[in-house]
């Protein structure tokens, strides 16, 4: 497993990714710097939302599809699929690493943006206490809520030969995200706006799906994760190359 | 359990795709250190062979054994000690030579020195630190080589080493495939759509055309066929034709001539003694010589297609 992870790091170490990853929480940095005031009495909170919003709604699941997209995208063109499974290795661990690479680079660009956000919180002086529970809880929960629809592209990339075809489907899906949100009942079974469910502080936004409890959200991210991760794997486990 | 004598070999493979047979039960068998030319006009089948053989695609029917082992159960342990080349060759375009064999190597566990060597085997190492996307289709193949070889497998599979190679490159490829079973005890499968490809290095030769194994055996006995009938011009063909019927011998005739397959100098010289007594005039008795290669095309039966 292990060399497998190295040899994947051989093949992303100078890939445009490494630029994506500092997009949006550079923006986010920009609103930030630009449109922060602080006013109300939990400013680390309202700094977060501020941040997070443009990003969950819209770049995070961006980013999970074009991560995705680019992670198959060197195998797809220069029959890199039929050199490595030529190899000895499993196509299993194949597609669990290249999962598991997707998830990391996704935890990179979350960790980026705590950082945007430490350096808002510094550069307007807010003096009370960072809530970290709070701000980890965000991050992290919008990680973990990106994991079926990270599932989910990385099985469309996987089976599309297609750089593009994936990634329009993947736009088109997260356009909508304002209004699905807004729908207690499609809001939380949608891929495209889990993270952003997960991610916003909840004593900020209490309509539609926002109200939904968090174990609801969770029980059905896990469980759709599973889902088509296991449809993802299976197709990858059996086709021909 | 597999035959132990063959390193590698096919129990009636069949691979249907689109409802067609594209692969029909073949058949094939190949014994320690041979080199194994794999022959067949395009969409024969041989990269569809080569694919199941990897474990690249499933059979439809049959089995494969490699090394004596069932490719389905033990696929991981055989593909450590099989190199392989399939139809195009392989790489990641934004890396050089050297990352791209970096990148295999740390599947394989091998030592880094392998890649210093397998580049200077191919006659790569001058650009071996230049993005591979920047290469020559001969360049790219000679990295796909360089990474069937990295491994130091037992097994080489090279599905069309030679495509896109110069008249040099073909010749140092050749004289490179000659040279491994020798030194190294490799065994060798390479498909080819020519025969004078693989005519002077192969030991064996399989042929496969339209899905099915037409013939497998020492390019020997391929040669012997090579020169397979006497012609006997004569004044009256057909006559004659009926006279050695008549004798028990086998013949075909047309307005010219007539002839009988290669056979012993006795046989030749009774046919001529028979043809004279009943008065045939006999104007010339000769071997008839196809090359190799017409034999290969009437067989995969290609002839006049192009
Ligand atoms: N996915 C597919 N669906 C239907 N038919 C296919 C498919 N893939 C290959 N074929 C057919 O299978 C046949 C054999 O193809 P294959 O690539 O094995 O030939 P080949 O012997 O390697 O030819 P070449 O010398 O051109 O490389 C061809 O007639 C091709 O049209
Ligand atoms: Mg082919």
């Amino acid at each position: 497993m292990l060399r497998m992870f190295r040899s994947e790091w051989l093949k992303i170490r100078r890939s445009v990714m490494w630029l994506l990853i500092a997009v949006s929480p550079l923006i986010a940095l920009a609103f930030g710097l630009f449109g922060f005031k602080q006013e109300g009495s939990f400013p680390w909170i309202e700094a977060l939302s501020l941040l997070s919003a443009l990003h969950a709604m819209l770049f995070l699941p961006l980013l999970t599809g074009i991560y995705a997209a680019l992670l198959c995208r060197y195998e797809h063109a220069g029959g890199g699929w039929k050199m490595m499974l030529a190899l000895p290795v499993s196509r299993t661990q194949v597609y669990f690493v290249k999962f598991a690479v997707l998830m990391l680079l996704l935890a990179a660009t979350q960790l980026l943006l705590l950082a945007a956000l430490l350096a808002v919180g510094w550069a307007n002086g807010i003096s009370s206490p960072v809530p970290w529970r709070t701000i980890f809880a965000s991050l992290g929960g919008g990680w973990i809520a990106c994991l079926p629809l990270a599932a989910l592209q990385l099985f469309a990339s996987v089976a599309f030969q297609s750089f593009a075809a994936p990634l329009a489907v993947n736009v088109i899906c997260t356009l909508p995200n304002m209004l699905v949100v807004n729908s207690a009942r499609v809001g939380p079974y949608y891929p495209w706006a889990q993270p952003m469910l997960a991610m916003l502080p909840r004593e900020d936004y209490g309509f539609g799906a926002f109200n939904l409890s968090l174990e609801t959200l969770t029980i059905v991210v896990l469980g759709s994760f599973c889902v088509f991760f296991a449809a993802g794997w299976t197709y990858f486990a059996k086709r021909s190359v | 359990m597999a035959n132990p004598t063959w390193i590698l070999e096919t129990r009636e493979l069949t691979k249907r795709l689109g409802g067609k047979p594209v692969v029909n039960e073949v058949n094939l068998a190949i014994g320690r250190g041979e080199i194994y030319g794999f022959l067949g006009p395009n969409g024969a089948g041989k990269t569809t062979t080569i694919r199941m053989l990897l474990g690249l695609a499933k059979p439809t029917k049959g089995s494969v054994h490699i090394f004596g082992h069932d490719i389905r159960k033990e696929r991981i342990q055989i593909l450590r000690k099989v190199g392989s080349l399939v139809e195009y060759p392989s790489y990641y375009g934004h890396l050089s030579a050297t990352e791209n064999l970096e990148a295999v190597r740390r599947l394989l566990g091998v030592p880094k020195s392998r890649i210093g060597e397998v580049l200077s085997i191919v006659r790569l190492t001058k650009e071996a630190d230049r993005a591979v996307k920047g290469y020559s289709l001969g360049m790219k193949q000679r990295l796909g080589i360089a990474t069937a070889l990295l491994g130091s497998p037992e097994l080489l599979v090279l599905d069309e080493p030679t495509n896109g190679l110069d008249p040099a490159g073909i010749q140092e490829i050749r004289e490179l495939i000659k040279s491994l079973p020798g030194s190294h005890g490799v065994t060798i499968l390479i498909s080819s759509h020519l025969l004078s490809e693989v005519e002077q290095m192969a030991t064996r030769v399989g042929i496969i055309a339209k899905g099915s194994l037409i013939y497998q055996d020492g390019i020997q006995m391929l040669r012997e066929r090579a020169k397979s009938r006497i012609r006997f011009g004569v004044s009256d063909p057909e006559a004659a034709w009926r006279l050695l019927l008549s004798h028990g011998y086998q013949a075909d005739w047309d307005r010219r001539q007539l002839s009988v397959d290669r056979t012993d100098d006795r046989t030749v010289a009774a046919i001529v003694a028979q043809l004279v007594r009943q008065d045939h005039q006999v104007y010339r008795v000769e071997e008839e010589t196809a090359s190799l290669e017409r034999i290969f095309l009437e067989m995969t039966g290609t002839e006049g297609s192009l």
